[in-house]
């Protein structure tokens, strides 16, 4: 057990940081099975990261006398607990509940296992396995996500966690670590962390509403989703041989990401159709991005600095609070956007149907049906596969409003993509202010 | 490798990665991909339809009248259409403005010789008409010429919009077998109407 604890460990790390990446794909589901709006669903995401964001310090200050490993072990069992809580929800409330239990968990097991880690590795390689443990989580969390949804049901992505949760409970208490009493010597490092918690909030608007225009607004399944969005981990992983051929500052490094995640966020708000291959080069920019930023700004926060579990507490933090402002900023905007967008959809089908080569009577049939479609799916980019079907049209027009259903799915992508681009842009600008905190000028110390 | 390329290297691989994705983007109408925006319904617009008879004469008699009705309102014809479909009460501007609306679609019709004669339509009027059965016979025997000359299309249109309860038909729009009793009387006593004035002027 103790040789398989570190790795065990650092896939447990993985799978905390990742939490939020794996889950955005599961919302569309989660919104449906739960019959909830787009802006509560965003809670699932909003409290996991609220209750992480402000837990983490608060919890490595008042764990730091206990034993690493028993911290560790009670935090991946609460995380485990919930996590199966979660697969049993029945309500979105229920839902959001676990996922704050889920959170506190989280909060405990990522400042616990940071110390055996480094217990296991040593302080250098431990602290770099903790990073690099949750870049991968962030990266791939999507795609997980995405193919647990579509093979199973989302309740699969909380079901998943718990084995490997049960496995690192004795893995936690296999290391024999103690608790290191060390003096508090350093302020936490606030330029990397505020820049961590921008390009976090940037970051949450390139994954959480790529996703929901993807599946909600361009009716892809979650498994063609997290296909697509598998971009971004790839793109992340070409960053490391361009940083070390072209062997820039830190700074630099991390700037030129905040500018290709800024860039790529513009990208995805203005692809010229709803076919994914226009959301490919864009994801490509923000994955390189986060390749050059997250573990540079996570080290930078952490290195050399004492307590250690504190500043980690002051990364988990940033990254987590940076989530919580982006879904706050954003999910107003874009569901009031989405909103907005109906009544140029709604005009646009009006004008498709009346202008439609079908006879009076099947016009009629399908604007009725339509009608009621509409009202049924208040709230959401409707589906309107169900209102053709349910129609009363002769079969020989079915040809013609097979044609029509068509044109109109057109217009619902152009208002759903139209819809979400003001929130992608703020994302792009959010990014922007992240890359200002890297490159405005530093207070000079009076000696 | 120099100072200067490590500093400006990176920053000016991302700039063109940005630039580059950005623009081709822009070059295939990225940022317009938008719904489709209302047409002008000042602007006459080509009205067809796929059903024949007294079907296709209706349809193509609503949309022009809802192009020329949502013209006066200064809405699109779209956003008339959205709002005539929910339930609730109709202003005088939008029952006069759908009423000038379908007034002047008769007119429109006439003027570019899109509306049929009446011989066209009388098989089927007859056959939703109540009358009994040797009148019935006795008008399907008239020819056509004599047909066409006693009943004016335009004519019968107008008096039957004039005669169309406007406001009930618009608050009873689910109704589909009152609406098609209450514009088939409107379109019979427009008839009668029509051809009494013509024997009127003969006489």
């Amino acid at each position: 057990m103790r040789r398989a604890a570190a790795p065990l460990i650092a896939v447990t790390v993985s799978l905390m940081l990742a939490d939020s990446a794996v889950v955005t794909l599961a919302l569309p589901d989660i919104l449906r099975h739960l019959n909830t709006t787009v802006g509560q669903v965003a809670w699932v995401l909003i409290a996991f990261n609220l209750v992480l964001g402000l837990g983490a310090v608060p919890t490595a200050m008042s764990v730091a006398r206990a034993q690493p490993r028993i911290i560790s072990a009670v935090g991946i069992a609460v995380f485990a607990g919930a996590s199966a809580w979660c697969a049993l929800a029945a309500s979105i409330d229920v839902l959001i509940a676990a996922r704050c239990v889920q959170a506190l968990g989280g909060a405990l097991a990522l400042v616990g296992c940071l110390e055996l880690l480094v217990e296991e590795y040593g302080e250098r390689r431990g602290v770099a396995a903790w990073v690099t443990a949750g870049v991968i989580g962030t990266a791939t969390g999507p795609f997980a996500g995405g193919v647990l949804t579509q093979v199973f049901s989302w309740q699969a992505i909380f079901v998943v966690q718990v084995p490997f949760a049960v496995l690192a409970v004795p893995a936690a208490l296999a290391v024999p670590a103690r608790p290191v009493l060390t003096p508090d010597r350093h302020r936490p490092a606030v330029r990397p962390n505020l820049t961590l918690a921008l390009l976090s909030a940037a970051l949450t608007a390139a994954l959480f509403l790529l996703v929901l225009l993807l599946v909600e607004g361009w009716r892809h399944s979650p498994g063609a989703a997290a296909l697509t969005v598998s971009v971004v981990p790839v793109a992340a992983l070409a960053a490391r041989p361009l940083a070390r051929l072209l062997r820039p500052p830190a700074e630099v490094e991390v700037a030129a990401g905040c500018f290709l995640i800024a860039g790529g966020l513009v990208g995805l708000a203005i692809p010229p159709s709803a076919h994914l291959a226009w959301t490919v080069a864009p994801q490509a920019l923000v994955g390189l991005g986060l390749g050059l930023t997250v573990d540079r700004l996570t080290s930078q926060a952490m290195e050399l600095r004492l307590p250690r579990v504190r500043h980690a507490g002051w990364t988990i933090g940033a990254r987590h609070v940076g989530v919580v402002v982006g879904l706050a900023i954003l999910t107003p905007v874009f569901t009031a956007d989405l909103q907005d967008a109906q009544v140029p959809a709604q005009e646009a089908i009006a004008s498709l149907v009346l202008d439609a080569p079908l006879k009076p009577d099947d016009k009629i049939a399908i604007a009725q049906a339509l009608g009621d479609e509409l009202v049924d799916q208040e709230g959401r980019v409707p589906d309107l596969h169900h209102a053709f079907a349910t129609a009363d049209l002769e079969p020989e027009d079915r040809p013609a409003a097979a044609k029509l259903e068509r044109a109109l799915d057109a217009q619902l992508q152009r208002a759903a993509t139209r819809a979400f681009r003001d929130s992608f842009l703020i994302g792009a600008g959010l990014a922007l202010l992240a890359l200002l905190t890297v490159v405005a000028p530093r207070r000079r110390r009076t000696p | 490798m120099t100072g200067l390329a490590r500093m400006a290297g990176l920053p000016a691989v991302a700039l063109i990665l940005v630039s580059g994705v950005l623009g081709v983007e822009l070059a295939h109408g990225g940022g317009t991909f938008e719904p489709l925006h209302p047409a002008d319904p000042c602007v006459a617009r080509k009205v067809t339809s796929q059903a024949e008879g007294m079907d296709a004469l209706t349809e193509r008699l609503v949309l022009l009248g809802l192009d020329g009705a949502a013209c006066r309102l200064h809405l699109s014809r779209e956003a008339l259409t959205l709002k005539l479909a929910q339930p609730g009460d109709r202003t005088d501007a939008e029952i006069d403005a759908l009423h000038d609306g379908l007034l002047a679609a008769v007119q429109r019709m006439k003027d570019d010789g899109s509306l049929p004669p009446a011989s066209d339509l009388v098989d089927e009027a007859l056959d939703n008409a109540d009358l009994n059965g040797f009148l019935e016979a006795a008008i399907r025997a008239l020819p056509d010429s004599v047909v066409n000359a006693a009943v004016k299309i335009d004519d019968v249109l107008t008096r039957t919009i004039d005669d169309l309860d406007l406001r009930t038909i618009l608050a009873n729009l689910d109704d589909e077998a009152g609406l098609t009793q209450q514009i088939n009387a409107a379109v019979t006593q427009a008839v009668k109407d029509s051809l009494a004035d013509r024997l009127r002027d003969l006489l």
